[in-house]
């Protein structure tokens, strides 16, 4: 089932994503934080990566934010 | 979800209406020209709108010419780490409270606005007619019967059998293309900083991406009514527009566009020494001194 929600996400990395060029504030993107998230979280994932997406706007500054942060630095 | 829409409905044909009725007296009321202005107009309000954003996104480029000799220490520092690489880059972008990059939310945020406008435009294609927002029914059978280079502007290219509608989705769809590719390729080519090797592969995926642009939109674009690509054409165009101008006057640090505005001013100027130099040495540097400890750099210096 996470597998399923998360299809479309990366499918949206592989062919869409690159035709606009990096644009997220943060690191890892977040496509890259969703797809972690919702895989580790399920549907608390798709919460937190809806909540990643409202932070990630003009009057942010961004910054390194993983989904999982105890695996941070091994993703 | 449509009582979400609403407010965006009543705001989108309220735009188009009153720009409408500004125009019907230069063009007249039935005229394909009024109508397809109007949506123009629409276009040009919303980017309008977005204009702060985008300044506030230059200056912040402009706030990394000062961050550069960080920028290219992380770059020598994690050469082979690139996760470290964006780490470290990021982590520097938030200490100094700036970020060259845009957040999704300028595009976000003309979604709904696309969505309401295809919902706008399709009622008006519906027979009857299907009013939306704060159209009249005189409104409605005016718009149903604009024409946009002979095309109806709310028909579709799957939904129809004149021809005219073909052509013209089949000329806005190429249109929409080529303004896409070249905006993207000049981006590619004169406003991102030079790539090191690593990065070779996102480009080679970028280039591959150029070429399906054609082929996405043709696919979403034969859905649409003649209305939304012309939406679509013209943000686009103003897209390019931004871009140009940008890449002309206020080109991204390290970038071939950069560089070439660096050298223009130089001649102005009467600058002798090379502009180039200070970013060329940097790259050198990481071929010809590849794991060596720092100290010896700084004695080959």
């Amino acid at each position: 089932m996470r597998e399923f929600i998360v299809a479309p996400i990366k499918f949206y990395r592989k062919w869409v994503s690159p035709m606009f060029g990096p644009k997220c504030k943060y690191y890892p993107s977040c496509s890259s934080y969703a797809v972690s998230a919702i895989q580790n979280y399920g549907l608390k994932g798709i919460a937190m990566s809806v909540w990643r997406l409202v932070r990630c706007n003009p009057w942010s500054h961004g910054g390194v934010d993983y989904a999982v942060k105890e695996k941070a630095g091994v993703s | 979800m449509d009582s979400i829409l609403k407010p965006l409905y009543i705001a989108v044909s309220w735009v188009i209406v009153t720009i409408h009725k500004a125009l019907s007296p230069i063009f007249g009321a039935d005229s394909g020209v009024s109508w397809s202005l109007a949506i123009v107009g629409l276009v040009i309000l919303i980017r309008v709108i977005l204009i702060p954003l985008f300044v506030k996104q230059i200056k912040s480029q402009r706030a990394l010419t000062a961050l550069q000799p960080h920028m290219k220490e992380i770059q020598k520092k994690y050469k082979d780490d690139r996760q470290k690489q964006s780490e470290e880059m990021m982590k520097l972008y938030k200490e100094h409270k700036t970020n060259p990059l845009a957040s999704c939310f300028p595009i976000l945020a003309q979604a709904p606005i696309f969505f309401a406008l295809f919902t706008v435009l399709n009622g008006i294609g519906k027979n009857p007619p299907v009013k939306h927002g704060v159209l009249t029914q005189e409104d409605v059978v005016s718009a149903a019967n604009a024409k946009f280079f002979g095309a109806p502007i709310s028909q579709t290219f799957l939904g129809t059998d004149i021809t005219t509608v073909k052509v013209v989705t089949v000329f806005l769809i190429a249109l929409m293309s080529l303004t896409t590719f070249t905006t993207q390729r000049q981006l590619m080519l004169k406003g991102m900083p030079k790539m090191d090797s690593s990065n070779n592969m996102m480009l080679q995926q970028q280039k591959i991406m150029l070429y399906a642009f054609p082929v996405i939109f043709a696919i979403s674009g034969v859905n649409f009514p003649i209305g939304v690509l012309i939406y679509w054409s013209t943000t686009n165009l103003w897209t390019w527009g931004q871009q140009f101008y940008v890449i002309k006057r206020n080109p991204t640090p390290g970038s071939p566009a950069y560089e070439e505005l660096q050298r223009k001013n130089a001649k102005k100027t009467g600058y002798s020494e090379s502009p180039t130099t200070d970013v060329e040495e940097p790259i050198e540097d990481l071929k010809g001194q590849r794991k060596q400890p720092k100290k010896k750099k700084k004695k080959n210096k």
